[in-house]
């Protein structure tokens, strides 16, 4: 280590908060996961529905003390016999992965936070330590792969648990009782978002903790000073809290329009994948497992329609999170070998293009169509004047009939018009 | 380079746990809301919600590593 003390502390000081910064994307990120379907089916109320997943991924990030031994899970050789990682590396590939998190945000696309940290730590290690530092094998087998099984495997496990729940409730009398999965949804959400906490945000605090060794402020093998984990679950609380509403919606009703039956055939597929992966040796992303569950509960309901067109950005999305992170941390690693002027310059410029990033999420609401912020106001509007309608046409014997559908479309025509169900599907839930 | 064998036992484990949670859960909900209700079919019911309780506690034991560790 050759820089001088007052360097090493400047540079830890950025990465911390560039790391919490990260973290805080990560929980925003990855509310849908676990709070899409509820809030789209009405199970949660959407404030109620963040403050839950918050404080689970809270609790979460307390409960687990196994932090990563290594920032990039073996896709860098580092450690003994490979590259040392330093500090100026890992700040490089956390604005990749921030930069890359928040511009996949404003399109309301759920990617894997972690696959974008491996990106930006790919490229700045290609930068700082050369071609050879990066193991291609295990980003093929740990993240390519996966990629392409996570939403085939939990596609499978959502159509088949829709489809059982739909049998298994399917009534002669013509009155389904589905209203019911709604119930079972805030307890398989609250899984999800549960996991997310015990995991992601170790991610930040084995970041952090790697950063600290590696400045020399902590001895080797160290665990995360008790701060370190206070701040990194406060972080990833406070993101989830702040709701990544975009997201919330692509996966709520872009992808197809969630029922409560398929909401908790999803979440309960997703609940079972993820647990099951990551007690059974075989990482999956959570965010894949998420939208493959919510495609193959779309696919298990009669006459649901899947908007593909969605679907496919989705999945270019989560197959250039790796490349695209990979290029910014490249761009911040070079910059970043000017030295500490280095530093300061990919500072400001990874704020400036964050705030942009900010500011163009509220200059164009509008922004593919796909993009509107779910807001709570707009939502009980909504939802009291669907009420009335369904009061209007006696279909009151769903329990909460009225909130069915609380994603509003600013461009929707003020009193849409509701979808003709004179050919209603056999497996729709409000007739 | 990919553990196959790992890929398929976690898609039967998941696909197997997620389909007993959800038929489990669907059998309890037209239990309890079936017409003509009997003991039987109440009792039914809750013991159907009882064992996807189990289910959920068991995922949170999996989550939580101080649990089985």
């Amino acid at each position: 280590m050759t820089l001088r003390p007052v360097d090493i502390t400047l540079i830890v000081v950025l990465v911390i908060a560039l790391a919490l910064f990260f973290d805080f994307t990560n929980g925003f990120h990855d509310t849908a996961n676990a709070m899409a379907t509820p809030i789209a089916t009405g199970a949660m109320k959407p404030k109620v529905a963040v403050t839950v997943a918050a404080i689970l991924n809270l609790v979460g990030a307390f409960l687990s003390t196994e932090v990563a031994r290594t920032v990039s899970g073996g896709i860098i050789r580092e450690g003994d016999g490979g590259v040392q990682i330093t500090p100026e590396m890992i700040f490089a590939g956390l604005i990749g992965a921030v930069v890359w998190n928040m511009f996949t945000w404003l399109r309301g696309l759920p990617s894997s936070s972690s696959h974008a940290l491996f990106g930006g730590l790919i490229g700045a290690a290609i930068v700082g330590a050369g071609m050879g530092s990066v193991d291609f094998g295990v980003v093929l087998s740990k993240v390519v792969l996966p990629a392409l099984l996570a939403p085939l495997i939990a596609g499978v496990v959502g159509y088949t648990a829709t489809r059982l729940a739909y049998t298994i409730t399917r009534r002669r009398d013509d009155k389904s009782e589905r209203g019911g999965f709604r119930y079972g949804q805030i307890f398989t959400s609250s899984l999800v978002a549960l996991a997310h906490g015990t995991n992601d945000a170790q991610k930040t605090m084995g970041v952090i903790t790697l950063t600290l060794i590696a400045g020399g402020l902590l001895t080797p093998d160290s665990g995360p000073p008790f701060w370190v984990v206070v701040v990194c679950a406060f972080a990833i609380a406070l993101g989830t809290y702040t709701g990544g509403w975009r997201i919330i919606q692509t996966m709520g009703g872009g992808l197809t329009e969630v029922k409560p039956t398929q909401g908790f055939s999803a979440e309960a597929s997703t609940t079972a994948t993820v647990l099951a992966s990551s007690h059974l040796g075989f990482a999956l992303s959570t965010t894949q497992v998420a939208s493959g569950s919510i495609i193959g509960a779309g696919l298990g309901r009669r006459g649901s329609k899947i908007q593909w067109g969605t679907a496919g950005k989705i999945v270019v999305a989560w197959f250039i999170t790796l490349p695209a992170s990979a290029a910014v941390g490249a761009v911040a690693a070079l910059i970043a070998t000017l030295g500490v002027t280095g530093l300061v310059i990919d500072a400001v410029v990874g704020a400036v293009v964050i705030a942009g990033i900010f500011v163009l999420s509220r200059r164009r609401p509008h922004d593919q169509g796909s993009a509107i912020e779910v807001d709570v106001a707009a939502t009980s509007v909504l939802s009291r004047r669907r009420a009335r309608r369904a009061v209007r046409k006696g279909r009151v014997d769903t329990p909460a009939s009225g909130v069915e559908a609380p994603f509003v479309r600013m461009d929707d025509p003020p009193e849409p018009v509701p979808a003709p169900r004179g050919t209603a599907p056999a497996d729709d839930e409000v007739r | 380079m990919i553990d196959w064998s790992a890929f398929v036992v976690v898609a039967l484990v998941a696909l197997f746990s997620a389909a007993a949670l959800v038929s489990l859960y669907s059998f309890g909900l037209r239990l309890l809301t079936v017409e003509g209700r009997t003991p039987v079919r109440t009792a039914a019911g809750y013991a159907c919600f009882v064992v996807c309780a189990l289910g959920v506690l068991y995922g949170i034991y999996l989550i939580v590593p101080g649990f089985h560790r």
